[in-house]
């Protein structure tokens, strides 16, 4: 019901409908209490071991329920002589669902709670004058927040699951709870401190609840001074030289800290200082740990900010301070902080070690911490132009941040070893993907130095299970066991992370078949559009790395195929995450686009894109031009594109009236291209040669050769193409003069040429010529009826592809049949051909040398 | 490449040993043919003499711990004797006959009564089945390949436990091979791949184990046994094994190509073997840079760098690591003979002519026996090439294949398949 409906009710047939309302509540109650008694009977056997003093406290809780509620309608009679207000009934719906409540918990239904908690909520809306809401009601949220904490706790422990509608109850509850009691906070807080004297004022306040605006402001200010006070009375303390934390009241400071998080007009910075005070004062590990812990935490809400990021010098204090929580828990080795500890809510005594018990569990998540840190370290790297020497300045943090993960995990894999803990395995994989994270991406020597920095940090006596300290010095073999490790240990988005990362590195250090062979058993392509868009940009950047790995081992063929798909799209930036493209044509939400930045690389991880272009239009011109020359001269041959942006700049290119020397990259491959077309292969090398950016690539004039040579023989090829119609006989001879290669090299090319069809020509060895054959030109009429055939072939198996689609299962008969009388018929001859295709096609599939598809633009824009 | 000098040949073809590779996927009792051939190829042909004694007792000392987790005692206990010089074997080797002996009566006790039963057609309880099954297994252990075969026969017939069909599938391909049975080894053959198949599917490493051993128990009847020849193949090609042989076992590679090669003039459609030889191209194309011997490299020399003087070498060499591996050591002449065809095929395809003297250089023969062998090439494969003796060259003659031709051969099954089409429409 609107609370403007209701507003209406209010004033006109308030009597009537409240009567009824008043009528279906009771009823309900009513039912509610046969519910919870027909549950509570079947639960009683269940739970009698759960809660120890399961039937008793219930039946008498039970009972002073009823009290309490009889009570209420005691004064409700005694005030029948009265008239009754609206506000007393609805206090007394109020009351009603609290109960019910109550009753939910006992019987541990969720359900139910959630249920009666939304009315709750609807009801106090209309008791509340100006924002105070009635003491039963802050009892009962209270209540309800405890009763949730110690569910979850339970549920941390015990393996059994709650069923699905009670899990459902459960979190609606728990996510109302933390919303809806931020509101009531003081209240809260205020109930929590003194109960009884609480409840008592509540006793005064129910049978009169006016309290006029005036007075609520009243106590409003009143509260808010009273925690202001202890904060304002420390500082006055400490201007006055005293020493004003003592380590008595730590706990007490953090405990107001830690409430008043999160929420507005907090003075964050104030409350830095107060911890920082506290730090000094912390005598026992325990309270170090917790002043720690939360200090860090403190610093970073500083950066909360989407778009903003942690203040420098907070950051740095922050390393410091985990760093220096490290290393207290590796000292102290009967602390542990571990996630689903059980707060400790004395805030007079410090837990200290029982007889039983073998640690002092302080709740936290450390890898939450680092990884935290790392992101923070990543957000201002993003922030910074990275062409400042404040960027060097800040990498160089990177190396402290790396020390701080290299001890988190060393501090995992401690606790990971007693069982007692259930130290989940997610943990320590998070913080080895966050290792992982920072190496596979640099050279190995500088990992190298990385590592051994960060081992000479750590203490000399501890080592690591996963990856030992001898390991330090070879990266390879680190990468290989931390990706290792994270294969075996876990699943879905980091395995498929880890297994990136190791390729990477591997094609990063000229592995080539070794990365290739890892990314197509990985089979990631097929699935890798179902994974987040972080790592689809892992992947790019993988599948490019591969590619810039293969065109260095001289697979000019493999290297241009495999950066198709991102440099063919001409979306590379956006696909690596490395800056933002101009959007010319769709509108980008302001959204988007800051979703996007936030998706960007820092730019020492780049992969830099001039040369990316320059490599893929150089395999492409390498590639192109020989097939261009070939279908040049019957231009009725199917037109095979292998890389149409590279033909599209090329028309470009040669649309242009004036060409001045090349300037860019790609004037350089243009013009070379143009050369080697016209079959200059020492002009074309030239061109290339003259590139600058080469010199960024590890032994550039290996390169160059190999370039170099490439550019010879696809010349050779390219000038066989053009000129055969022009010759009867060519002699190898002349061909290796002109071309400066090996005669047994032009041998093996214009063998290799003529055994695969593409040069209608047979090598004379008594003469060592080559012959061309004459009468292959085919007639236009000649040659369109040959397309006309192709097409026509081309079509009828299109034709019976579709039919085996749509019908499945009988088409297998279909083409069975097919087959087998085609071969009587049409002889062995086609049967032959289309199973070599189908053949090859299948081959292709399981095991092809080729990648298909990064994971495209659609999925990367979000 | 490669081109060693064939005077340090044997270093060289030690160096393409397979032994230890193949050794890793191959049964106990399939082994030891191998390292008796090893044994064999020590001892001098003419003499009998033993050449290299270090080497012949390490064979022998394999051997033993070969054979030592077998039940074959008797065997053992003369090889122990041989290798620690004694006359008589210790007393453990006769305690473990006499265990063998009493497993085995045990065993065949339990199982007469069933066999019994079997020819009467009656009920019979798991546990009695097996009992079948486990003097089958006793009795391959011992070396009494025929007699397991017979009991897992027996076994599968009544089996019901899958897992345990399984095994009894492969322990009498196992017997059969070793029997040397080659027509039921086929059968076997057969039913173990359908397993693998039809099974493992959700078990990729498994099937990729299972198929690796499969591929290598099948190289028994895959040179020795003529009908084998083009299922096996058939089975190598196929998109899984192949594969399996790419990632697991690249050496298979050898044989692989040395079956396509040898099987050039067998197979019955010239088409299939065109493809195969397609195939085997591209793969050992595409594992080069994983695994090479002579005989890769021999292919990739001649068909994908069309280097005939680097094919000419390997092939030497080829020849020579032909002779001493276990499974190809009777092909090895027909290797060289096939490989010769297909050298000149393919350089006749280039070639318009040729200098018969060349040629002959080529080919390793002297120049009137290369032309005979060139006479009886062209008539046998209907090359369109002659002899001009004068010039002492051979003149190939290439037609270019005519535009109706091809439109003709293009447009050939068209109707046909329109027909079919619409037929299945219809329906």
């Amino acid at each position: 019901m609107s609370r403007f409906f209701r507003g209406g009710d209010d004033s006109s047939s308030e009597s009537s409908s409240d009567e009824e309302e008043l009528y279906t509540t009771s009823e309900e109650e009513e039912e509610q209490e046969e519910q919870e008694e027909s549950s509570e009977e079947e639960e009683e056997e269940e739970e009698s071991s759960d809660d120890e003093a399961g039937p008793e406290k219930k039946g008498l809780s039970r009972f002073l329920v009823d009290q309490a509620s009889s009570e209420s309608e005691e004064s409700d009679v005694e005030g029948a002589t009265k008239v009754k207000s609206a506000k007393d009934k609805r206090f007394d719906e109020l009351e009603a669902t609290i109960t019910a409540i109550q009753n939910g918990q006992k019987i541990n239904d969720w359900g139910s709670i959630a249920n009666e908690f939304d009315k709750l909520n609807r009801q106090v809306v209309k008791l509340q004058d100006g924002g105070k809401a009635p003491k039963s009601y802050i009892k009962c949220i209270a209540e309800l927040e405890d009763f949730m904490n110690e569910t979850q706790a339970k549920q941390k422990v015990t393996p059994k699951k709650m069923n699905a509608t009670m899990a459902r109850g459960f979190n609606a509850v728990k996510q109302r709870i933390k919303k809806n009691n931020k509101d009531y906070q003081s209240q809260i807080d205020a109930f929590r401190k003194d109960t009884d004297a609480f409840m008592e004022s509540d006793e005064e306040e129910a049978p009169a609840p006016k309290p006029t605006k005036i007075k609520f402001k009243e106590v409003f200010t009143q509260e808010e001074p009273a925690e202001e006070d202890k904060k304002g009375f420390a500082i006055v303390d400490k201007r006055g030289k005293a020493n004003p934390f003592s380590p008595e009241s730590i706990q007490k400071h953090l405990r107001a800290i830690v409430e008043s998080r999160g929420k507005k007009n907090t003075d964050r910075a104030e409350q830095i200082k107060v911890m920082e005070e506290l730090n000094k004062v912390a005598e026992t590990p325990y309270l170090k740990i917790r002043v720690l812990q939360t200090l860090v935490s403190a610093r970073f809400d500083l950066g909360s900010g989407t778009t903003t990021s942690m203040p420098l010098e907070h950051w740095k204090a922050a390393e410091k301070e985990l760093a220096a929580l490290l290393t207290l828990l590796e000292t102290h080795k009967d602390h542990v902080v571990v996630e689903g500890a059980e707060e400790w809510e004395d805030d007079d005594k410090v837990p200290v070690l029982g007889p039983d018990d073998k640690y002092i569990k302080v709740p936290g998540s450390v890898v939450s911490y680092i990884e935290r840190l790392d992101d923070e370290l990543t957000r201002s790297l993003q922030s910074i132009d990275p062409h400042t020497s404040e960027y060097i300045d800040r990498l160089t943090d990177e190396g402290a941040l790396y020390n701080i993960i290299l001890q988190g995990l060393l501090y995992y894999e401690t606790i990971r070893k007693d069982a007692s803990l259930e130290v989940p395995q997610e943990s320590l994989n998070r913080i080895i993907q966050r290792r992982l994270d920072h190496v596979y991406f640099k050279p190995a020597q500088v990992v190298k130095i990385l590592e051994e920095n960060s081992w000479k940090q750590a203490s000399s006596g501890v080592d690591s299970a996963i990856t030992p300290r001898a390991l330090a010095g070879d990266a390879n073999r680190l990468i290989h066991t931390l990706c290792s490790y994270l294969f075996n240990n876990s699943e879905g988005i980091i395995r498929a992370r880890a297994m990136l990362c190791q390729i990477y590195f591997l094609a990063l250090h000229d592995e080539y078949y070794k990365a290739r062979d890892m990314m197509l058993t990985s089979h990631l392509q097929e699935n890798i559009a179902n994974f987040d868009i972080a790592t689809q940009i892992l992947y790019n950047r993988t599948l490019v790395q591969v590619g810039l790995c293969a065109f260095r081992t001289g697979l000019v063929y493999d290297a241009q195929n495999t950066l198709q798909d991102i440099c063919g799209s001409g979306r590379q930036k956006e696909l690596l995450a490395q800056g933002v493209m101009m959007q010319r044509y769709s509108q980008v939400t302001p959204e988007q686009e800051r979703l996007e930045k936030q998706r960007q690389l820092p730019f020492h991880m780049h992969i830099n894109l001039e040369l990316l272009e320059c490599v893929y239009l150089t395999c492409s011109m390498l590639l192109e031009i020989p097939l261009l020359a070939q279908i040049g001269s019957s231009p009725d041959i199917k037109k095979r594109v292998i890389s149409k942006t590279y033909r599209r700049m090329l028309e470009y290119h040669e649309r242009q009236i004036f060409t001045g020397p090349p300037e860019n990259t790609r004037d350089h491959v243009m013009q070379a291209s143009k050369a080697l077309a016209a079959g200059e292969w020492k002009k074309a090398t030239q061109f290339i040669h003259s590139i600058k950016i080469w010199e960024l690539m590890p032994s550039a004039e290996e390169i160059k050769a190999m370039l170099a040579k490439q550019i010879q023989e696809e010349g050779l090829r390219t000038y066989l193409f053009t000129y055969a119609p022009f010759y009867d006989t060519l002699s190898i001879d002349t061909l290796s003069t002109m071309f400066e290669l090996d005669s047994t090299k032009v041998a093996a090319v214009v063998s290799k040429m003529i055994s695969h069809e593409e040069l209608a020509a047979a090598l004379d060895q008594v003469t060592n010529t080559v012959i061309f054959r004459k009468g292959v030109e085919l007639s236009r009429l000649q040659s369109l009826a040959l397309a006309l055939s192709d097409k026509a072939s081309a079509l009828i198996e299109t034709n019976e592809r579709t039919l085996e689609v749509r019908t499945q299962g009988s088409a297998n008969a279909f083409s069975r049949k097919d087959g087998r009388q085609g071969g009587q018929r049409g002889g062995g001859q086609r049967g032959g051909r289309g199973g070599a295709r189908t053949g090859g096609n299948a081959q292709r599939q399981a095991g092809g040398t080729q990648f298909t598809g990064g994971a495209l633009g659609a999925a990367v824009r979000g | 490449m490669a081109s060693a000098p064939t005077a340090n040949g044997g270093s060289n073809v030690a160096e393409y040993d397979l032994m230890l590779k193949l050794v890793q996927h191959l049964d106990r009792h399939m082994i030891f043919p191998l390292l008796e051939f090893n044994a064999g190829q020590l001892v001098d042909e003419e003499s009998g003499d033993v050449k290299d004694e270090a080497k012949a007792r390490e064979i022998t000392q394999a051997k033993y711990a070969l054979l030592k987790k077998t039940n074959m005692t008797d065997y053992v206990a003369n090889l122990y004797c041989e290798l620690e010089g004694l006359k008589e074997p210790p007393a453990e080797f006769a305690d473990k006959k006499q265990k063998v002996f009493s497993q085995l009566q045990k065993l065949e006790q339990e199982t007469s009564k069933i066999i019994e039963l079997l020819e009467r057609d009656d009920v019979v309880t798991m546990e009695m089945v097996n009992a079948l099954y486990d003097l089958g297994n006793l009795q391959y252990s011992c070396g009494n390949y025929g007699d397991a075969s017979e009991m897992l026969y027996r076994f599968r017939v009544l089996s019901t436990d899958n897992d345990k069909v399984a095994y009894a599938t492969w322990g009498r391909l196992a017997c059969e091979i070793l029997t040397m049975n080659w027509e039921s080894a086929m059968e076997e053959l057969q039913k173990v791949r359908e397993t693998i198949d039809s099974r493992l599917s959700q078990n990729p490493l498994a099937q990729l184990e299972h198929r690796t051993a499969l591929i290598h128990w099948v190289l028994f009847p895959l040179f020795n046994f003529e009908k084998a020849r083009e299922p096996i193949l058939e089975l190598f090609f196929n998109a899984g094994y192949i594969n399996t042989i790419q990632a697991n076992c690249p050496w298979i590679l050898r044989y692989l190509a040395v079956a396509v090669i040898t099987n050039r003039g067998r197979a019955k459609n010239p088409g299939i073997h065109q493809k195969q030889m397609k195939d085997i191209v591209r793969i050992v194309k595409q594992e080069a840079y994983e695994y090479q011997d002579p005989v890769t490299r021999f292919v990739h020399a001649l068909c994908i760098d069309f280097d005939f003087e680097e094919a000419q070498r390997q092939l030497v060499l080829a020849e020579e690591v032909l002779r001493s591996d276990f499974f190809l050591l009777a092909h090895a002449d027909d290797f060289v003979d096939s490989a010769r065809h297909l050298i000149f095929e393919s350089y006749c395809k280039i070639h318009a002519r040729i200098s018969l003297k060349d040629l002959s250089a080529r080919l390793g023969l002297n120049a009137d026996a290369a032309e005979k062998w060139i006479v009886n090439l062209i008539r046998d494969t209907r090359l369109d090439a002659k002899i001009d003796y004068k010039e002492g060259t051979v003149v190939m003659n290439h037609p270019p294949s005519s535009v109706y031709q091809q439109v003709i051969e293009k447009t050939k099954g068209g109707f046909f398949r329109t027909q079919v089409l619409s037929a299945a429409v219809a329906k």
